[in-house]
């Protein structure tokens, strides 16, 4: 096995708003290989998003506070490294595509100068003449890639453009090399007519473009570790599908690891090696994608994919789960999930339950549960 | 010098060429956005030509009889009399009154005198124009200075405030001390500096600028403060800027246009502030034209009833530069939004609605 990217280690996170303490993430553990896709599931609150930032450190802290736990990443343990030093790791070794692909760009700035910006930062970092965690592997030649069919047709103008005559001025070596990588990257992303959209503004653009540059800067800084923080929910169902599409291709194309996080089991399903269920603030269910889903070892992972909307099951209510997330504030004793759980025994109210188990009978040895009676889930009523 | 004809001149040439027309290139789109934009908001074109004219005038006024002087030995002028000469004796007019008659300098506006002669027989005119460049140049100097301490310190004070930090201590600090200045009403402790310090055009310089940068403090920390935490800002973290690099290049890039709008105003307010403090007689000295003193000179010797010219030159003057700075400050809050301004320049196209087009829609 190979070493992994990133290594979270019984990483707990406490928002403290007035006088209560919200246990938004508890005891999480995992860990991501190289080249590997994990996928995050879970309902609203349960702390995906925390978990998203809590990894490079981008939580406000306060209200934040990361109690406990390490995040190894390249052997960097980032939760005792010093902020000063944070931004270091961020960009060229860990990077984010965000929920909101309206916010995420500065409105100030041409679309051409935020992706330059990013290579701007690589470009610094690789040469030396900054601090900064770079990737290890070979500089990847992304003008070299074989693009599909289709992609390549998108990306020839459809509309001739001034903006090809306007990037013949006598610009600077430099800023030439530049934006002729930031044409790479817009490229990558199949941006139809780059030329145009470099020197237009964020709110000139549709929500699934401003996602597609979102990702080219993501990708520019040719990070070991991207992190997806839900970046098709925001977006409506065809330009969402595009968006996944285009993010499937490109984890062939560019070497990184991704955490995928997602409320969508479907989306997971689609794109993720493995998956890590999440019920409260804590990874209940982790394995295998098709594992976890054909055979899910925690009670809520089974009562969830009992919930799914199915095209087999056309009579009858959709099954849901009796009662509702519990408040954060006040988590029940023993194992949080106990008040829902059909299948609890007297001691699951009094006994915290298992930070992460190999699930009994699984036919995968990585297939691991948060519940010591992961053998009566096959049972479960 | 190469001789001409020489490939090292045809190149230069071509390279200076070039250089006319990309600039040319990028010239020519920016002034006609800039035509729509103001064709599109009439009061803004109104007060940027007001303030161009008033800055035109003021530079004309300092650099007309230096270059003359320099270049020829006699000194020109734009103004059409020195603002301190008074003849003596001076040509009067004779004013009737129920106790009798008297003799009187002040003379009515007429073609030789503009805006009429005072109560010594200067003209109001030249001295208006001469006090000009004195006015605006402390109107921006004052709100400049104060822009960029009041900025510079409000931006550390936002974005730096997290508390039990350093930062956060002297964040603190900056926004207490900011206190202390903000909790007297400005003009009356500008006029207890300018009063303790003395008479004269610097004291009542600094009396203003340590009253005025407290403001900028708050107006720029409060934008801080809710510009750090949008999710740009987080997406920019999240590419690896630095903390100094988002401050100056993603925070402020994005709170310029508030501040710019308040600085434009604020040229405004500081005249007329100014002018308060020279009109209550602790500021510009009596010789030195100013609109603020002139105004409290004239009024003070009841010229307001006799020679009314005297006082509404000056007090005009005054109100015309701040309502010029108004009115731009107004317009700028529109323009720099690119958003608004994407808006502004395709109000300003007109529409064209044929009949044949319009007539399908009714039926």
């Amino acid at each position: 096995m190979t070493e992994p990217v990133l290594q979270v280690e019984n990483l707990s996170v406490d928002y403290v708003v007035g006088e209560g303490i919200r246990a938004a993430l508890r005891d999480v553990s995992f860990e991501l290989h190289p080249g590997q896709v994990l996928g995050i599931v879970g309902e609203t609150g349960c702390g995906k998003s925390t978990l998203a930032h809590a990894i490079p450190r981008l939580l406000a802290e306060p209200p934040a506070r990361i109690r406990s736990g390490r995040v190894v990443f390249r052997g960097i343990d980032l939760v005792r490294l010093p902020k000063w030093q944070l931004p270091q790791v961020r960009g060229t070794g860990i990077s984010m595509v965000f929920q909101e692909p309206i916010n995420s760009l500065n409105p100030a700035y041409r679309i051409k100068d935020q992706i330059a910006e990013a290579i701007h930062i690589r470009h610094l970092r690789e040469s030396g003449k900054e601090k900064g965690l770079v990737s290890p592997l070979a500089p990847y030649d992304y003008s070299k890639r074989d693009l599909p069919k289709a992609a390549e047709v998108l990306t020839k103008p459809l509309v001739p453009s001034l903006a090809k005559r306007k990037m013949r001025l006598p610009l600077e070596e430099d800023k030439e090399k530049l934006l002729r990588e930031v044409l790479e990257y817009l490229r990558l992303v199949r941006i139809n007519d780059p030329e145009t959209i470099l020197g237009l503004y964020p709110h000139e653009l549709s929500g699934g473009m401003r996602q597609r540059v979102m990702i080219a800067i993501a990708l520019s800084g040719r990070p070991s570790l991207l992190i997806a923080d839900e970046p098709t929910s925001a977006l409506d169902i065809t330009i969402q599908a595009q968006v996944l599409t285009l993010m499937k291709e490109l984890m062939t194309e560019v070497n990184t690891s991704i955490l995928f996080i997602s409320h969508d089991l479907g989306v997971i399903a689609e794109m993720a090696d493995a998956v890590g269920v999440m019920y409260a603030g804590h990874i209940v269910d982790l394995g295998p994608v098709d594992q976890v889903y054909q055979d899910p070892r925690h009670p809520y992972t089974k009562a969830l994919m009992r919930s799914v909307p199915n095209r087999y099951k056309t009579d009858g209510p959709l099954p849901s789960l009796p009662g509702s997330v519990p408040n954060l504030v006040r988590l029940p004793t023993g194992c949080t999930f106990h008040p829902r759980c059909p299948i609890a025994r007297p001691q699951c109210s009094k006994d915290p339950g298992p930070a992460l188990l190999p699930a009994e009978g699984a036919s995968s040895s990585q297939h691991l549960a948060a519940c010591y009676f992961s053998r009566d889930v096959l049972g479960m009523p | 010098m190469e001789a001409p004809g020489s490939p090292a001149a045809f190149a230069s040439l071509t390279g200076a060429l070039r250089i006319v027309r990309t600039w040319t290139r990028r010239l020519v789109p920016a002034t006609r956005g800039f035509i729509r934009v103001m064709r599109a908001n009439p009061l803004t074109l109104v007060g940027f030509l007001m303030v161009v004219v008033v800055v035109v005038v003021a530079v004309l006024v300092v650099a007309v009889p230096a270059i003359s002087g320099a270049i020829g030995g006699q000194r020109a002028s734009i103004l059409p009399y020195d603002p301190n000469y008074y003849p003596s004796p001076c040509p009067s007019r004779t004013i009737q009154t129920s106790n009798g008659s008297y003799e009187t300098c002040t003379l009515p506006p007429s073609l030789q005198h503009l805006f009429g002669t005072d109560n010594l027989g200067r003209d109001i005119f030249s001295r208006v124009l001469a006090a000009l460049p004195l006015d605006l140049a402390i109107g921006f100097s004052i709100t400049g200075f104060a822009a960029l301490l009041g900025g510079v310190l409000g931006l550390v004070a936002g974005y730096w405030d997290r508390p039990r930090t350093i930062g956060g201590v002297i964040s603190a600090l900056i926004l207490r001390l900011a206190d202390v200045f903000l909790a007297f009403p400005s003009l009356v402790l500008a006029l207890a500096i300018a009063a303790s310090l003395g008479r004269g055009t610097i004291p009542s310089v600094l009396a203003i600028l340590l009253t005025w940068w407290p403001y900028y403090v708050r107006l720029v920390r409060g934008e801080v403060l809710v510009v750090k935490h949008l999710p740009y800002v987080v997406a920019a973290k999240a590419a690896g800027v630095s903390e100094v690099r988002i401050l100056f290049r993603h925070v402020l890039r994005n709170i310029l246009e508030p501040i710019i709008v308040y600085y434009t105003l604020d040229v405004g307010t500081v005249l007329v502030t100014f002018s308060t403090i020279s009109f209550i007689g602790i500021g510009v000295p009596l010789n030195v034209p100013e609109w603020g003193n002139m105004v409290e000179y004239y009024y003070n010797q009841n010229l307001m009833g006799l020679a009314p010219w005297t006082v509404l030159a000056a007090g005009g003057a005054i109100f015309m530069t701040a309502l010029a700075f108004s009115l731009l400050g107004d317009g700028l809050r529109d323009v720099l939004d690119p958003r608004s301004r994407r808006a502004l320049v395709q109000a300003a196209v007109p529409t064209k609605v044929t009949a044949g087009a319009a007539a399908p829609a009714e039926a």
